[in-house]
């Protein structure tokens, strides 16, 4: 369950966001995007202390001052839907073949320059035995 | 895919009035004159609504005349159309009881 997908599915859907600064906006999601940026229609916005409220035609809110948002809880069913869609769309993985040759790419010829190969197991580094 | 996509529209807001909020509690009003994708705006006839003295966090009617201004995009917290905006009463008092 990605947050941004469960938000895009909540497009259409009554939500409420709330701002860092605690003021919260109820409204209709028109849009968001991939920054969380939210366009809410039929807005009522609540001050800090929840005693002033405004009513707007719409409103814009940058994302990164969001703290939450409340979704309603059917959103989540469509969701699921939806990225079992997106599953099927989605290619078969055609492209593994290529990537066969990198793992060894480094091969033995620069490997022998330094001359400080790991050596055998069990040998110590160490001069003599002290 | 939407990736790129914004979910700001700001075209038909140009050249009319809109309220922003701005990072750190300012308020401005102003007719928008343009804007770009980073949400900058450039704001004429803009007016701050300042803050009372004893509780900043209310806005108060008091207003300062700044003129044509440009809004940085990163300071832009909230932008709405000032028609269609206006103080209401309580409309959750039924939850609330």
């Amino acid at each position: 369950m990605l947050p941004l997908l469960l938000l895009k599915t909540a497009q259409k859907h009554p939500v409420l966001v709330e701002l860092k600064n605690g003021e919260t906006y109820n409204g209709h999601m028109v849009q968001c995007d991939s920054w969380m940026n939210v366009h809410l229609r039929e807005v009522i916005c609540t001050s800090q202390e929840g005693d002033r409220f405004w009513r707007m035609a719409e409103a814009y809110i940058r994302g990164n001052t969001i703290k939450y948002v409340r979704v309603p809880p059917e959103v989540i069913d469509k969701v699921q839907e939806e990225s079992y869609r997106r599953d099927e769309k989605r290619p078969a993985y055609t492209s593994r073949g290529r990537g066969r040759g990198r793992g060894g790419g480094m091969g033995r010829n620069q490997e022998g320059g330094g001359g400080r190969g790991r050596g055998p197991p069990g040998a110590s580094r160490g001069r003599g035995r002290g | 895919m939407s990736r790129k996509e914004n979910a700001l529209d700001l075209a038909k807001f140009v050249d009319k009035g809109v309220r922003v909020k701005l990072a750190g509690g300012r308020e401005v009003e102003g007719v928008l004159k343009g804007y770009d994708q980073l949400l900058n705006l450039v704001l004429d006839q803009t007016t701050e609504y300042l803050r009372d003295k004893d509780d900043p966090s209310r806005i108060s009617n008091d207003t300062r005349k700044l003129g044509l201004t440009v809004c940085r995009g990163t300071a832009v917290m909230m932008v709405s159309p000032t028609s269609g905006t206006q103080e209401i009463s309580n409309p959750f008092e039924e939850h609330i009881e």
